[in-house]
C-alpha cells in the first residue's frame, strides 16, 4: 500500500501555528463548517453533496427480495461505500484502508444501526416479499471530512428517494409504475447528521469540518452523529490524544447546534427540489 | 424474539446484578511463558487472552519508522467464542475497526519513541464473548504490555455502560448490548481523561453526560483492580528474584488468577 | 456515591509478610521516603519531583514529576532515578558478553538476534579472520562471509558499541569469542543474569558454561585451554568449524543435567550465578534418582530450590 507522505515540516509548523492563533488555511473560523451544497439528480434518490472540494455522490435504488429468515417483517438496507482511487491517489481499489474502514463502519452505524430507515415499513408480504434498499456512495474527491459529506449525501438521498407503490392482492404483489400511482417516500424515523471534529495539541477549541491536511495533522478526531431531536446516535473517538469529559461535552454541545442548522438546510433543499418536480398522477 | 426483562422493577438486572455493579473481574498476568508479555482477562463470561511480542526487529522493512516503534495489532475472534454473525475473517470490517481502535488507543500510551525501527506485536485472542469485548480486550492489552516491560505512560482502563430507560447499567452483557444504547469508554486514570469513546444508537444528549461520567468513575474502579493485580505480581516476583524462594507460576502456566469481585453499589436513595 | 465492596485481600500463602526486600542496600540521607511496598512501581505512578532528581530508564517526566512507566523496582544512583522492569528484552551495555544467532548475512555484516529490540550487527571488520594477523578485509573475504558464519549459527560475542538508532554492534575480536559448538543453548529472561567476574564458567563436572548477558546460555563440553591456538597458529578450521567433537555419554548427561538445572532455576525466578549452578549440580548428584529427564517435574524443582535456599 503506498503510504501517504506526511506533510512537510514547514507546512505542518505553519498550519499548527496558525491554528494556535485561531486561523485556518482556508480562512474559516475554527468552528465554521464549509457550507454543504446539495445537487439533486434527474432521478429520485440521486444526490451529490459538495463540502468545499470534497464531493460524494449517493444513489438509492430499490428491489424486491425475500426477507431474511430471522427477520421476516423487515426490509433490507445495504450501504456500499468503497473508496476508489478516484477520490485520491492514496486509496487503492479493492483494498480497505484504515480510513475506508472507519467511514464504512461509521456509515453503517449512523444510517443502519441507529434505525434511520423504518425497515418494517419496507415489508410487503411478511416472510415473502420485502423491499431491499441499496444505498451506493461514490467518493468523487477527497478534500477532508469525507465521512460527514458521505453521511449527508446518503441520508439526503434516502429522503429524496421514492419507491414505487405496491399493492397486495392475496399472494400477488402488483408494482405500480410511477405514472400510474405516485411513488412513496421512505418512512424515516429520524435524520442523523454526522459531525467531525479534529483536535490539536494546544489549540483552545476543536476544529469543525477538518480539511484533509488538518486531519492528517490532528492528534485526534471525534465523530458525532446527532439528529434534530438532540439525540446522540453514534459517537466515535478511537485513541489519539486523550480528552477530558468537558472537552468531549463541548464537542457534543457544538454538534447539537450545528446539526440543527444542517437539518434545516436539508429540509429546505429537499422541499425546493420537490417543488421543481412535476409528478404526474393520472 | 423473546423479550427478557433487562431491569426488573426491583432494580435487578437479568443476571441478578444491580445497575452499577460490575461483573467478576479476573486478571492474570504472564500466562504464557514464551511471549514477552501476556495477560488473560475476563469480565464475567467475556474472556480474552492477549500476548505481546517485542519490541523486536520489524518483519518488513517497509513498515518500520525511523523515530519510533510500530504497533501491530492482530485480533482473532473465532466462531467458538460465541457472538452473533458466524465467522469473522481478518478482513471483516468490524474486525478491522476493532483492530484499529485498539491500535489507536495504545499508540499514544506506549512510549514507542524509545524503540526506533522496532515493532511491537499485540495478539488479541478472544476466547469467549458475552458483551464488552472491546472493554475486555483493552484491559487485557494494558496488562500484557505491562507484563512485557514495555513503558506506558499510564494504564488504559475500559468499561461499558448502557442506558435502560433512564437507568445507566455498567459492564453490560451481550443481552444488554444488543438491545440498549451503549458506550465503551477507555479512561486514563492518572489524568482522568478519555482516550477511546464509542457510542451506538440514540440516546438523548442530556442522558449521555450522566452515562459518560459514570463510566469514567467505573473506569477508575477497574484501574484499582488492575493496579492490585500488577502490584501483587510485581512484589511476588521481586521477592523471588531476591530470595529465590517463591514459585513463579507464570512460567509453569498455572497462574493463580487474582479473581475478585468489585462492585459499584449505589446508595439506595440515589435512585 | 459509590462504595466498593470487595472481599478480603487476596493472600498468597507462601508469601512471607514483612520480609525486607532491600537486603544489603543501606538507606542513606538521600533516599526517598519509600517503604518497601512503595519500592514497587507500576505505570503512571508518581516517584519523585523532577526538580531534585534526574529521570533514568523506565521513567518519564510529566509536569515536573518523575513517573514510572514500567512495573518494576525503583533504583537510584545519586540523583538518577530509574525503574528496573521485571521482565523486558535485553538492553545492551558496552562490554557485555552476549550469545546470538545469525539471522541474515548482509553486505559486510551479519545480522544477529540477541533478544534485543533490534537485531544486533556483527561487522565483517569486527571478526577475527583466519590467518591470524590483523589485516584489512578484502573483497574475497566479503564473498566468503558464509564460510565464517551462516544463518542459524550461534556465536558468542561482546557488545562493541551502539549505532545511532540504538542497535547493538558486536565484535568477536578475541580467541574466546566466535562460533559455538559441542553443546546446547538454554534461554532465560535477561533479568535473571547477574554480572559475574567471568561469564566463561568451567564447572568441575567437565561442562563449560557461557552465560550471555542477554539471557542466552551455552552449555558445552569442556574445552581445553585454547589448545594450539596461539595468535599465529589460528586455524579457520578450528574456529569456524561446524563439526562437533566426539562427546562421550557421561559428558552428554552432564550437559543435559546442567541445562535442566538452569531451566528449574529460571522457572523459579532465581538469578543465575556460577556458584548456585555448581551447588545445584552437587545437590542433584546426591539424589537417589539420577535420571536427567525426571528433573523437570515440579516436585523435583521445589525440592531443589528449597535445598539451595537452605544452603545460604
Amino acid at each position: 500500500m503506498p503510504r501517504e507522505l506526511e506533510p512537510a515540516i514547514a507546512q505542518r509548523e505553519f498550519v499548527l501555528a496558525a491554528l494556535k492563533q485561531g486561523l485556518r488555511t482556508d480562512g474559516r473560523a475554527l468552528l465554521e463548517s464549509r457550507k454543504p451544497e446539495l445537487v439533486f439528480g434527474e432521478e429520485l434518490g440521486m444526490v451529490e453533496c459538495k463540502l468545499g472540494k470534497t464531493r460524494v455522490f449517493a444513489n438509492v435504488s430499490a428491489t424486491i427480495v425475500r426477507p431474511r429468515q430471522d427477520r421476516p417483517y423487515e426490509g433490507l438496507l445495504t450501504i456500499s461505500s468503497e473508496i476508489s482511487p478516484m477520490a485520491s491517489s492514496v486509496y487503492e481499489a479493492g483494498r480497505a484502508s484504515d480510513e475506508e474502514v472507519a467511514i464504512t463502519r461509521m456509515l453503517e452505524k449512523v444510517i443502519k444501526r441507529s434505525g434511520a430507515v423504518d425497515l418494517e415499513s419496507l415489508c410487503i408480504l411478511a416472510g415473502q416479499r420485502v423491499w431491499h434498499i441499496r444505498l451506493t456512495l461514490h467518493f468523487l474527491s477527497d478534500e477532508g471530512n469525507m465521512l460527514d459529506c458521505a453521511c449527508l449525501a446518503g441520508i439526503t438521498a434516502l429522503r429524496h428517494f421514492r419507491r414505487p407503490e405496491v399493492e397486495v392482492i392475496g399472494e400477488e404483489v402488483i408494482v405500480h409504475s410511477p405514472e400510474e400511482r405516485a411513488p412513496m417516500v421512505l418512512s424515516m424515523h429520524h435524520t442523523p447528521i454526522c459531525i467531525t471534529f479534529a483536535l490539536f495539541e494546544d489549540s483552545s477549541s476543536p476544529v469543525l469540518d477538518p480539511l484533509h491536511l488538518e486531519s492528517q495533522l490532528a492528534t485526534t478526531t471525534v465523530h458525532l452523529a446527532l439528529n434534530a431531536q438532540k439525540e446522540l446516535c453514534v459517537m466515535h473517538k478511537a485513541g489519539g490524544m486523550p480528552l477530558s469529559v468537558e472537552e468531549i461535552m463541548k464537542c457534543v454541545k457544538i454538534g447539537v447546534e450545528r446539526v440543527r442548522e444542517v437539518s434545516k438546510m436539508v429540509n429546505e433543499a429537499l422541499e425546493e427540489d420537490w417543488k421543481g418536480r412535476v409528478v404526474e398522477i393520472r | 424474539m423473546s423479550r427478557v426483562e433487562l431491569l426488573s422493577v426491583h432494580n435487578y438486572r437479568s443476571d441478578g446484578r444491580r445497575p452499577k455493579e460490575l461483573r467478576d473481574i479476573s486478571l492474570s498476568l504472564g500466562t504464557h511463558g514464551h511471549a514477552d508479555g501476556s495477560a488473560l482477562v475476563s469480565h464475567g463470561l467475556t474472556n480474552v487472552l492477549v500476548t505481546v511480542h517485542g519490541p523486536r526487529e520489524a518483519k518488513s522493512r517497509a513498515n518500520t519508522l525511523f523515530d519510533r516503534a510500530v504497533l501491530s495489532v492482530n485480533v482473532d475472534i473465532p466462531v467458538f467464542s460465541g457472538g452473533q454473525g458466524g465467522k469473522r475473517g481478518r478482513s471483516d470490517k468490524r474486525v478491522l475497526e476493532f483492530t484499529s481502535a485498539i491500535r489507536q488507543t495504545f499508540e499514544p500510551i506506549v512510549q514507542t519513541q524509545l524503540y526506533p525501527r522496532s515493532q511491537i506485536d499485540i495478539f488479541v485472542q478472544v476466547l469467549q464473548q458475552d458483551g464488552g469485548l472491546l472493554q475486555t480486550s483493552i484491559n487485557a492489552c494494558t496488562l500484557a504490555l505491562i507484563d512485557a516491560g514495555i513503558p506506558l505512560t499510564d494504564y488504559v482502563c475500559a468499561i461499558t455502560c448502557a442506558l435502560h430507560d433512564s437507568t445507566p447499567l455498567l459492564d453490560i452483557t451481550s443481552l444488554e448490548e444488543s438491545d440498549l444504547p451503549n458506550l465503551t469508554a477507555a479512561v486514563l486514570p492518572k489524568s482522568g481523561k478519555i482516550t477511546l469513546l464509542t457510542l451506538e444508537t440514540r440516546i438523548h444528549v442530556d442522558r449521555f453526560e450522566e452515562m459518560f461520567t459514570l463510566a469514567e468513575d467505573a473506569g477508575k474502579v477497574v484501574h484499582g483492580e488492575m493496579l492490585r493485580a500488577v502490584t501483587t505480581r510485581t512484589e511476588r516476583l521481586v521477592r523471588a528474584m531476591e530470595k529465590g524462594g517463591v514459585q513463579d507460576h507464570s512460567r509453569t502456566g498455572i497462574e493463580r488468577p487474582s479473581a475478585r469481585r468489585a462492585e459499584m453499589d449505589i446508595d439506595m436513595d440515589d435512585v | 456515591m459509590f462504595s466498593i465492596i470487595s472481599p478480603s485481600e487476596p493472600r498468597f500463602d507462601n508469601d512471607v509478610e514483612g520480609e525486607r526486600r532491600h537486603g544489603s542496600k543501606q538507606k542513606d540521607a538521600m533516599d526517598f521516603d519509600l517503604d518497601d511496598s512503595e519500592n514497587v512501581t507500576s505505570p503512571g505512578q508518581f516517584i519523585t519531583s523532577s526538580a531534585t532528581f534526574m529521570r533514568g530508564h523506565g521513567t518519564y517526566v510529566d509536569q515536573e514529576e518523575v513517573l514510572a512507566s514500567v512495573a518494576g523496582t525503583i533504583e537510584r544512583v545519586n540523583k538518577l532515578v530509574s525503574v528496573r522492569a521485571l521482565k523486558s528484552r535485553y538492553t545492551g551495555e558496552i562490554g557485555d558478553l552476549v550469545i546470538g544467532r545469525i539471522t541474515e548475512v548482509a553486505a559486510k555484516r551479519w545480522k544477529v538476534d540477541v533478544f534485543g529490540r533490534n537485531e544486533g550487527v556483527l561487522m565483517l571488520s569486527s571478526v577475527n579472520l583466519p590467518g591470524g594477523v590483523q589485516r584489512r578485509k578484502l573483497e574475497s573475504d566479503e564473498l566468503q562471509m558464509r564460510t565464517f558464519f551462516e544463518e542459524g549459527d550461534l556465536l558468542v560475542a561482546e557488545v562493541h558499541q551502539f549505532f545511532n538508532d540504538g542497535a547493538i554492534s558486536l565484535h568477536t575480536r578475541s580467541l574466546r569469542y566466535g562460533k559455538l559448538r559441542n553443546g546446547q543453548l538454554v534461554t532465560v529472561s535477561p533479568m535473571l543474569i547477574r554480572r559475574l567476574k567471568s561469564h566463561f564458567v568451567a564447572l568441575h563436572c567437565g561442562v563449560d558454561l557461557i552465560i550471555g548477558m542477554n539471557g542466552f546460555i551455552w552449555v558445552s563440553k569442556h574445552a581445553k585451554e585454547f589448545e594450539g591456538q596461539s595468535e599465529e597458529g589460528f586455524e579457520a578450521q578450528a574456529v569456524y568449524s561446524n563439526k562437533n567433537d566426539d562427546i562421550d555419554n557421561a559428558t552428554r548427561t552432564a550437559i543435559s543435567r546442567v541445562t535442566n538445572i538452569i531451566r528449574i532455576l529460571s522457572r523459579h525466578s532465581i538469578p543465575l550465578t556460577d556458584s548456585i549452578i555448581a551447588q545445584a549440580y552437587d545437590w542433584a548428584m546426591e539424589q537417589d534418582s539420577n535420571e536427567v529427564k525426571e528433573m523437570l517435574t515440579d516436585d523435583y524443582g521445589e525440592l531443589m530450590v528449597q535445598a539451595l535456599l537452605a544452603f545460604r
